[in-house]
Parts: structure tokens; sequence; C-alpha cells
């Protein structure tokens, strides 16, 4: 039941010999074949060892007292050259990935009736276009993350300084471990190293309960995604007998569940497979900030700025993303796990939207959008398009890191203000313009502004949405959190930067009077990486236009990269959706993972191609957020257009608007009270039945105990006048004993016992 | 391999307490020192001259005759899962000694005597080959335990030695009459009175099921209050709160370590059948053990009782890999074993070093130590990490191999292997449940280093600078870190290191208990069994009790 547009988009991996060989001839033209593993060149174990090194030596900067900034340059070069690596290692890769072995992990080797099976987890590196696409931002975003921090963090040199960079350094390694890791352990390795660095980096400030408190709670509730994934690993290796993506990916028993599920039929499919991917789904869920497990996320901002901006913003976050990406082929085996991501990230986007609308603090605004953004994403791969999630990382990780550097800095020059009811045209004051015009380049992204690499790849994402069977409500959710979107993140930059100059100092400022209060403007460091990151901002729309491969059919660079590694998959539906635009008959009917391909659905919205229509619909959407955030927010009489607005810092004109709203908008900024919920209905009945336990164990269970150890006393006690020292007593009571011995002999001779 | 280096395991400790007990008071420390660091010697020789190769094999064996009649000999041999507890033994032997130096002050002399006499035993138990040496050992460890917590401990001494002391000898004397059935069994079969284990364990799986549940929970009785396994695990909190940092390190590194090493080598071996039998309940008793302890950890105030506490919880993944009765289960037990002396000892010796500073273990009395004590702050987390699970520290592969096998245990989940290759007797609930565990001790551990390390600086109010001690961790206190710390790190980057090790005899023991030697009809075989222990043996026997009587 497996027409031809379906074949051209089938897994290129299915190139396996023993695969499906009827099929071999139509997929003969995708771009590589996944399934030849070769082994790489050593070099490449630089990219892991190098922020590895960085780390040690910031530990031994702090043991021997440096107080300089040697260890913000030790790990600006590391991850420098790691960066550089990353490039030679793109640039020299002929399309084949490969593994490269660093040294053996662990390897478990069962001798059982059923023939010997090995466990095998090495400290393996598995190379493909994945991998690169990956670990070119993250190595690229670290050094110049790790440079803004060395002028940001130079406040406290010295031993908190090596500890910050030490963590740091461990990150980028913990990240390489994950993101190149050969096999799902290491993968997991590489999962726990993060969120160990994400722990420690949050607890920076370890003085401050509210840091202290937030570092544990991203950890637990991390945790519990990484039950999940852990247990999605073990089954994995249950299931199929390998960890390794190299065997893995190519096992023949996965291929052919992936056969059924793309005609739509998962009754071939063993049910604990279906499970792998809805374990792996709570895994990416934690990490990524997804509802319901978000909620570490925006408390994660008590860390240093460069640490939200690099950790919590672009790279490790992303991390459930990749995941997804990686174990694509996975999720297609299970018929529920890629619509619940879709519907999760579809939520999470919604919700958190509506959170970041009413928030006054734009750190926090900005974490609520990385969490409505990372819904996009997990959206984009529910609907069938990994590449469109994979896309929005990329430009994601660009210009959220970009916000939030820009956000870092206005903190840092403003004694740590971060309230946008404090602070006001900060266009106008002298030395912040590369930071006004970064943030501009950020929100325009953020906002979706039309050529912004932000609207491109979102765009994708709602596109692919509409052209999915059952997804349609999801693209309407999304064009609607779009435009909610592009209100937010303007209302940050009208208030903040533009309208009358005004601030006040935050509560670091230890001056005698507020009123002399001199903000200081970032240094080149700070700038320098603020403008290259605003250049690649603006540059990462380009990729939208370049790198496209004729062979493989593939439009954007992005695709390239995802479409020649085990995330290559193309939707039926959009395929169809392309064809259907040219010709309006119905070429390819034929059956899809969410059911037959439907000529009606694919065109939900005008009589065109959804792709192309998205653009306009989408653009529309955003332009009305932000001429809204201007209405709104915007300052009085700026550019001539909305007369009376804004006059001061503190109030706009939404004020009486949100007033007229009753408690909404309060209910919103207190995070619909999320946080509490959990309270309520987890952490104290938990809590509750920990202190009944611990109540159980002291009376019941050591009470029973203490019951036993008192029966030997009580019988003592019972026993102790017999001990009377009186002979006669003695006398009775040995000649009863000799009386119940012979009756016991006498019974076993009775019995025939003994001989 | 030569067993005299077994030998001087066993006598070096032994001649030290004598020289520490009969020598002065102010030299106690060193020469107690010098003899844990002496045997590191033969340790190392033996780990040197050992033939992994042949890891199931016991090398190094020696035997003398006891008591002849009764079939009691001293033999002892070691391979390759005793050879590393024992390692693991003498490498914590210097390591408690040097964090005993100020904590201890008044009646050296006795403490480091029993300190070495207790290391005696613990490597006896280990590299027993004979039931009665075993035994010996087994209960030899108790006594100097006992005054260690009674003459050192905290206030509350009296009642958790008194506890501790009666409880697990109950346990084991239970586990004694269980053990002598055995060998009653097995004379009645070969005609002859042996106490050798190897013999034991070859003949006793022919023993009637009936008979083995028996035997079986006559030694669970003693191991699984030595593990301890829910819910007879009640002492082990008192306990270790009270013991002094020695002790609570050696009882959590080595003595708790003699119950599902008791498991692993007598439970398994002896009643195959019954234990794949009541494997499930010994998994649901584990996984109890795991989520009730964890979250009674979770409301401690008392740091030491919280982590004495989460060994409860973690022991319970030790004994569902051994339930889970597979090659992934009991290596990641065995692998479990290690591990958490190294990463739980290492948290006992930072409580202790704290305890010495502040004299409190409430953690409301003191915290936020960051600011003061970096160095002890970096390593508390870094244990704290390793006890949780973190790739890359030791506590991982062995938690990934007990779930692994929790699974596996139930075949119908893998439809790549045949079923029945992997044992039945868990599931994958199993390894879900337990698996809440990974989540519970992130909780609790993480919320303890948050108090105790984190926030801003508590100290009791009468608290005032240690006269010998500095703020941070001195130099001895750094050493004695060092080599748990490295160790935690190789095996969390080189689990194969003990996984090849420990291959060979883990294969052998799931293979010997997962064949049944029972004969196909069971009824029959018991009659069999009766006539033949009535009538036959009698006159083979040179039973000398009966000999004795008249």
């Amino acid at each position: 039941m497996i027409n031809t547009t379906f074949l051209t988009s089938t897994l290129a991996m299915l190139q396996d010999g023993h695969a499906v060989d009827t099929h071999a001839p139509a997929v003969t033209h995708a771009a590589t074949q996944i399934a030849e593993v070769g082994t790489g060149p050593k070099w490449i174990l630089l990219i892991i060892g190098l922020p590895f090194l960085t780390s040690i030596l910031c530990g031994i900067y702090a043991m021997i007292g440096n107080k300089t900034k040697l260890p913000a340059w030790t790990v600006v070069a590391g991850s420098g050259i790691a960066f550089l690596t990353t490039l030679a290692m793109y640039m020299s890769f002929d399309g084949t990935p490969y593994t490269v072995h660093a040294f053996d992990w662990i390897q478990v080797h069962f001798s059982s009736e059923g023939g010997d099976k090995s466990m095998i987890a090495n400290f393996s590196f598995y190379i493909d276009t994945l991998t690169i696409y990956w670990m070119l931002f993250v190595t690229g975003l670290a050094t110049l993350i790790a440079l803004y921090a060395s002028e940001y963090m130079s406040h406290d040199l010295g031993t908190s300084y090596c500890r910050f960079f030490g963590a740091f350094g461990l990150f980028v390694f913990s990240m390489a471990c994950l993101v190149m890791g050969d096999n799902l352990l290491m993968l997991y390795l590489g999962w726990e190293g993060v969120g160990l660095c994400s722990y420690l980096l949050i607890g920076y400030f370890y003085k401050k309960p509210e840091a202290v408190a937030a570092a544990k709670k991203a950890f637990i509730v991390n945790r519990i995604g990484d039950l999940g994934l852990a247990l999605g690993v073990y089954l994995t290796f249950v299931h199929f007998g390998s960890l390794e993506y190299a065997v893995l990916f190519n096992d023949p028993t996965l291929l052919g569940y992936i056969e059924s599920a793309k005609t739509g039929d998962f009754s071939a499919i063993p049910r604990m497979a279906q499970w792998i991917p809805l374990l792996f789904m709570v895994g990416a869920f934690g990490k990524s900030a997804q509802f319901p497990l978000y909620v570490w996320l925006p408390d994660a901002m008590e860390g240093p700025t460069p640490v939200s901006a690099l950790i919590h913003a672009a790279t490790m976050v992303t991390a459930g993303v990749y995941l997804i990406a990686r174990t694509y082929p996975m999720f297609l085996t299970s018929e529920y796990a890629l619509p619940i991501v879709a519907w999760v990230g579809t939520i999470t986007a919604l919700l958190s939207a509506t959170i970041a609308m009413a928030q006054f603090d734009i750190k926090r605004i900005m974490a609520y959008s990385t969490v409505s953004q990372l819904g996009y994403m997990f959206a984009g791969l529910g609907v069938l398009t990994p590449t469109g999630g994979v896309y929005h990382v990329l430009t994601h990780a660009f210009f959220k890191a970009l916000l939030f550097l820009c956000c870092g800095a206005v903190m840092h020059g403003f004694a740590g203000q971060l309230d946008l009811r404090k602070l006001s045209g900060l266009r106008s004051v002298k030395g912040w313009g590369i930071v006004t015009l970064g943030m501009f380049i950020g929100c325009i992204n953020l906002a979706g502004v039309p050529f912004t690499a932000g609207f491109f790849s979102k765009d994708t994402i709602i596109a692919e949405a509409f052209v999915t069977p059952g997804a349609s409500m999801i693209g309407w959710i999304l064009l609607f959190t779009a435009g909610l979107t592009a209100y937010y993140t303007f209302r940050v930059f009208f208030r903040v930067f533009t309208g009358p100059v005004e601030y006040h100092a935050g509560e670091e400022h230890h001056g005698d009077d507020g009123h002399d209060f001199h903000p200081h403007a970032p240094g080149w460091a700070v700038n320098s990486v603020l403008l290259t990151l605003t250049v690649c901002s603006i540059a990462a729309s380009g990729l939208y236009f370049v790198g496209g491969n004729k062979d493989t059919h593939t439009k954007h660079y992005a695709q390239t990269m995802v479409m020649a590694s085990t995330a290559n998959y193309e939707s039926p539906y959009s395929k169809h959706a392309i064809h259907a635009a040219h010709d309006s008959h119905d070429p390819n009917a034929g059956a899809g993972p969410r059911g037959t391909i439907d000529h009606e659905l694919s065109m939900p919205i005008i009589g065109g191609d959804p792709h192309k229509v998205m653009y306009y619909v989408s653009a529309v959407f955003g332009v009305v957020g932000i001429l809204l955030a201007a209405l709104l927010q915007g300052p009085k009489g700026w550019q001539g257009l909305f007369i009376g607005g804004r006059t001061n810092a503190a109030e706009c004109r939404m004020d009486p608007i949100a007033r007229m709203c009753g408690p909404i908008p309060k209910m919103a900024e207190n995070k619909w009270y999320v946080d509490e919920i959990y309270h309520m209905i987890l952490v104290t009945p938990l809590r509750i039945i920990s202190h009944i336990f611990h109540w159980i164990d002291k009376l019941l269970v050591d009470g029973l105990v203490n019951i036993f150890g008192f029966l030997p006393r009580l019988l003592a006690w019972i026993l102790k006048p017999s001990q009377s020292g009186v002979l006669q007593g003695y006398a009775v009571s040995m000649a009863g004993g000799v009386t119940i011995l012979l009756l016991v002999v006498f019974v076993i001779i009775l019995q025939g016992g003994v001989a | 391999m030569n067993p005299i280096w077994t030998l001087l395991l066993i006598a070096l400790p032994l001649i030290g307490a004598l020289m520490v007990a009969f020598g002065r008071e102010d030299r106690a420390y060193g020469a107690a020192m010098r003899t844990m660091l002496v045997t590191l010697i033969p340790a190392a020789v033996m780990l040197w001259y050992f033939d992994f190769t042949l890891g199931a094999v016991h090398q190094g064996a020696a035997s003398v005759k006891w008591i002849p009649d009764l079939g009691i000999k001293l033999s002892i041999g070691t391979d390759a899962i005793s050879l590393l507890l024992i390692v693991l033994t003498v490498l914590l032997g210097p390591i408690v000694i040097a964090a005993s130096k100020t904590a201890i002050k008044e009646d050296r002399r006795k403490y480091y005597a029993w300190l070495l006499v207790l290391q005696a035993a613990m490597v006896g138990v280990f590299a027993a080959r004979d039931l009665m040496l075993f035994y010996i050992c087994f209960e030899f460890t108790l006594l100097p335990m006992f005054i260690l917590i009674r003459c050192y401990g905290s206030t509350n001494r009296v009642a958790a030695s008194t506890k501790f002391f009666l409880y697990t000898f109950t346990g084991s004397m239970m586990t004694l009459a269980g053990l002598i059935y055995v060998v009653y069994f097995v004379a009645q079969q070969t005609g002859t009175w042996t106490l050798d284990i190897a013999t034991l364990t070859a003949i006793a799986p022919r023993m009637p099921v009936e008979h083995q549940a028996w035997v079986l929970l006559a030694m669970l009785a003693g191991f699984a209050v030595k593990v301890p396994l829910f819910p007879f695990h009640t002492w082990l909190p008192l306990a270790h709160t009270e013991a002094p940092t020695a002790g609570s390190v050696i009882l959590a590194g080595v003595l708790l370590k003699l119950g599902t090493y008791g498991i692993l080598r007598f439970a398994i071996p002896i009643t195959p059948d019954a234990f794949i039998q009541y494997a499930p309940a010994l998994g649901v008793l584990s996984v109890i053990g795991i989520i009730y302890a964890g979250l009674i950890c979770w409301v401690q105030e008392d740091i030491k009782k919280l982590v004495a506490y989460s060994s409860v919880s973690h022991l319970g993944f030790c004994v569902l890999g051994l339930a889970a009765l597979n090659v992934s289960g009991l290596s990641g037990s065995v692998l479990y074993m290690l591990s958490h002396g190294l990463s739980t000892g290492g948290l006992f010796l930072m409580i202790g070093f704290m305890y010495e500073r502040y004299h409190t273990r409430d953690m409301r009395a003191v915290g936020g130590l960051a600011s003061k004590m970096p160095v002890w702050t970096f390593f508390m987390i870094f244990f704290t990490m390793a006890s949780v699970g973190l790739p890359g520290l030791n506590g991982f592969p062995s938690e990934v191999l007990c779930l692994i096998s929790a699974f596996q245990s139930d075949a119908s989940w893998s439809a790549a292997h045949e079923a029945g290759a992997w044992g039945t007797t868990l599931g994958p609930w199993f390894a879900v449940f337990a698996g809440t565990g990974m989540v519970i001790a992130a909780m609790y551990l993480l919320i303890m280093v948050g108090k105790i390390c984190f926030g801003p600086l508590r100290e009791p109010d009468d608290h005032h600078a240690h006269e010998e001690l500095p703020t941070d961790l001195s130099r001895r206190e750094i050493w004695t870190l060092i080599p748990l710390a490295v160790a935690c790190l190789v095996f969390g980057l080189k689990p194969n290191l003990l996984l090849d090790a420990i291959s060979d005899p883990i294969n052998q023991t799931v293979a010997a208990a997962t064949t049944s030697q029972q004969p196909p009809q069971p009824e029959h075989h018991i009659d069999q069994a009766e006539d033949h222990a009535m009538i036959e043996p009698t006159d083979t026997i040179s039973n000398p009790m009966t000999e004795a009587t008249p």
C-alpha cells in the first residue's frame, strides 16, 4: 500500500539491504547511506576534550588562588578551538556518517541460552549532519557567551569566577557528549551532565535562597523527565538489543515497524515498542521545559544572565528537540507519541505566551518566551516536520541568546534592574546603541516580522500543522500565539528602549542616594558579542534560501542537514500539498501515519499551497501584534502615529484595559498559579506521606521490632519465680524435662525413625 | 596465587590489634595506621597475581583440617567477587583510621584495636570457603562494631548498639539454623559431613522445593536484616546515627554488603528453585524499601539519619538486581555493593568532618557552609552526585544494570531474545517503580546539599573554632577523601574494570541457578530422598553426635 510519493520520502536508511528489498530502486536517490558507518579521525575528540580540559584548568586556577580573568580566556580559547574543530569536521564531512571511538565505557556480555548478547555503550561519538548542525551553534555560541561572561562576571574575580567558568566548561563538555554520543547511554550521560551544570550555575549565587531553591527545582523536575528517558533507554536495549545509533537505526525489527507505521498500521507494532517514544518524550518535556514540566525554567533565571542565554535559551533546553529528532524513526513507530508531542508543544506555546504577556521582569518574559518557542519546536516535530523543529532551534538559538544578552547588559548596567516599569528610553542613553540595535533585531526575529529568520522557521512549523490531518487546530493556536508573541516581545522593546529617558537603579545599587546612580554602558567584550550575534541573527534568515540540494529535493540548509541524518523524514501530507497546489487533481492519494491523505485537508485556508499562503497569514498576525504593542505600550507621539501614549516608565495605555479585565492579568502575572497547584496536589501530599512513613517507621515497624525484643524479657519475668533457688523446684522441672525428652524419643521410635 | 597473601590480610590486622592494645596510648593511631597501610601490600599483590581470566575459580585456596569429624576445615580462597570486596575493605581501612585521628580522643587503644579486629573479620567473611569459618567471621564482625558504637558513639549509643547487636544476631541465628539443615541434607546425600561451601552449593539444590523455601526463609532472616531490606531496616538509621564516623563508613561500606553477599553466595546457589519462586516477593520488598526509605529521607533533619535511610533505599536496588536473577542483575548488584561503599562511605566521611567542627547533625542548626568551607562543599557535592547516580560517576552503571535486569527478567518484553533466556522473576513494573527511586534520591540529596551547603551561613550559637582543625578541610582530611573520589570517578568511567572481572563468577552463578537440579518427578523424588535419608546414610556417616552421646 505504499505509493511512489511516499517512497521518495522513505527514510534513507531503508536502503539498508535487508530492510525492504523490493522498494530499493525507489529510494536510491536519497542523499546519503546512513547504513554505512565508517570510523572518523581522532582529532574530532578535541571538541569533547578541550572543554573538559578547560573545566579542570579552572579548578586548578581556583586552587592556586588565581584572581585574574585567566579562567575566562581559557574557556573562550577552549570553546573557540572546539568551534573551529567543529567547522573543520563540517568541512571535511563527505556525507557518510562515522563514529569516533574514545574509550570503552560500559560493556556487559550476557551469555544466555538465546546466544551471546552484549550491551555496549562506549565513549564514542557519532557524526552525521544532525550532530554537526547542533555542534556548530553549541560551540559557536559557547565561545561568544564565554567572551561576554568574561566581562559580565568580572565583579567577582577569584574563586567564584573560576567556579563559574569551571562549570561553564563542564557544560560545553556535557552538551558535546549529549549531541555527539553514539549511543543512548552517552546521550544520557550528557543529559545528566548538562543538568548538573545547570544546577551548579543556577545556584551560582548560592547565598540567595531563591537561587538555591531554583537550582534544586530545576534538577528535581528534570529528574522526573530523566526517569522517563532512562526507562526508555533501558526498554530500547531490552527490546531492540542495542543502544548504538549505528546498529539501532538499522535494526531490521525497527525498520519493519516504521514500514507499517508509515501506512498508519500501528496494530502490527508491539505495545512495548510503542512505549519507548512515549518514555523518551517525558524526558524531552523535562529538559526542554514543556508542559507540565516547564515550571523550572522561568525560575532558572536566578542564574547569571550568560547562563540563561547559553543553557536556558540556546543550547541545553533544545536537548529535548535533539532527542526527538535523533530518535525520530522510533517516534514514528508510536501511534500516540507524535500527536502528544504536537499538542503538548502547542499548549505550552500558548500557555507560556499568555504568562509572558503579563510579566514585568524582562528576563522572565524572555524565559517564558523561550518556553513558548520550545513549544513551537515540539509542535513542529509533532506535525511531522523535524525540519521545521530543527530549523527553529537554530534561529531561536541566535536571536534568543541575543535577547538574553541584551537583557543581561541592561541588568548589569542598571544594577540589577529588570522591571520594565522602571526603565524607559534606553536607546537615547549614551553608550547603549549596540544593545538597542541587538534588542531590536532580536525582537523582530522573535515577533516573526517577515523576512527574518524567526519568521521563516516559525512559518514552516505552522504551515505543516495545516497540512497534517487533524492538526489544523494546532495551526490556528500557533498562529494566534504568534500574534501574542509579537505583542509581548515589542512590549519589552517599546517600554524599555523607546520613550522618555527614565531609569531607577536595581537592588544591587548600594549608593547612598538613588539619584546619584549612573548606569555603566557595556564594554568592548559585551558589545562585540552582541554585534556578532546581531549579524548571526540576520544571517540566519539567509539559511532559508541557501544550502538546498537538488539531488535530495531539499529546499534549504536546515532541511538538507536534517534529511541526511537519522531524522530524515518528510511528511507525505506536505508533499501532497505541494503537488496539489500545482495540479488540482489528486494523483497520489494514499495512506500516511496520521490517516489517509485527503485533498481537502491539505487546503484549509485559501485554495493554495498552505506553505505559501502561510507567509501572508502569519505575517499579518505578527504585524498586528506589533501594532497593538505600539498602540498600548508605545511612547507618546512615537513617530507621530499614536497620540497620547506613554509619558513615563511606569504607566502605559494598557493599564486601564488591564484593569477592565478584572483578575485575569493578575492571574497571568502569577503564572496561572501552576506552581501553587503543583504544590497543592503533588508536593504537599507527598510530603505528608513522607511524614506518615516516618512515623510508621518509628512507631509501627520499629515498634514491632521492639515488641519482639521485649518478648524474652517478658518470658524472663514470667519464669523468674521458678529460679527460686529451692532444690525441689529444680528437681521437678528436671523430671518434667526428662519426661518430655523421653516422650519425644518414644514418638520417633514409634514412627520407625532411628534404626 | 599464594594463599599466604590472603592469610596475611587476616593475620596482619590481628597482630596490629595486639600491638595497639598493648602499646602506648599516644602511639595507637600511628600503629593502627601503619598496620592498615601495610595490609594494602598483600591486597595489591593479590590483585596483581589474581588470574581474572579464571575469575570464577577460587584462587589462592588453602585448607587446614580443624574438626575432621564434622568435616570442618579452615579453608580460604577468593574468586573475583570476593577479591574485589576484600580490596574494598582493605582500601577503606586506612581511610577510616585517618578519619578518626582527631575525632577519637579517649581510649584510643581499645578503639583502634577493635577496628583492626573488625578488618580481619570482614576479610575473613569474604575469603572463607568453609561454612564454619564464614559464619564465625560473619558473627564476629558484630562484636567490634558493637563496641565501637557502644563506647564511642554519640548520645543515644547504648540503645543503638543494643538494637544493632540483638537484631542482627537474632537474624543470623536463623541463618545458622538454615545452613545447618543444608549441611545435614548434604551429609545425607553424600554420606560424609562437610562444611565446604563449594560442595554444599553443588549438592544442596537437590533439596525438594518445599525444603528449599524454608531454608531460604531462614537464610534471608539473617541476610535481609543485614542488608537491610524493608521492613527489617530499623536498626540501621539508629546505628548509623550513633556510630562514630569510622563505624558508619565501615557499616555502609562493607558490613551491609555482607547481607547481599550472603544472598549471592548462599541463598541463590543453595536454594535456586525457591529463590526463583520467591524473587518477586523479594523484588516487591526492595521496591517498597527504595520508595519508602527515600521518602523518609526527605523529612529528616538529622543529616546522618538522612544518609542512613538513603542506604536503605540504595540497597533496595542491590537486592532488586539479585532478585532479577540474570546476568545484568547480578552484575549490577555486585557493582552496586562496591560503588555504594565508595560514595556513601564518602558521604559519611563528609558528615563526620562537619560534625567534628560543629558538634551537631541538625540541618536546621548548621548550613550554608559553602562560603566557609568551599573544599568541603566540593567533595560533598561530588559524593552526592555519585550517590544520585550521575553518569560518569560510579553509581550510574550499577543502577542502569539493576533496572535493566528488572525489565529483562520478564521475557515477554524482549522481542529480540528468546523467551526464557532471561529468567522470569520480575518485570517492567519493578523497574518503573524502582526508577522513581532515582527521582526521590535526587530530591532528598539535593535538598540536603541545598540546606547544608548553600543559603546563608548558619552555625550553632555556641560554636567556636576547633582547636586542632582548620575552618575548611585539613590536608589529612582531603587525603582521606581523594582515594574514594578517584575510585568513584575511575569506576564511573571504566566500570568494565569491575564488570569484566566479575563476569565469570556471575555467569556461572546465573547458569547454575537457572538450571534446575530438581528431577522430573518431584513427588516421587521426595519419597526417595526421605528413604535415602532414613536408611542409607546412617551406616555410612560417621556421625559424631551419635558417637558422642552414649
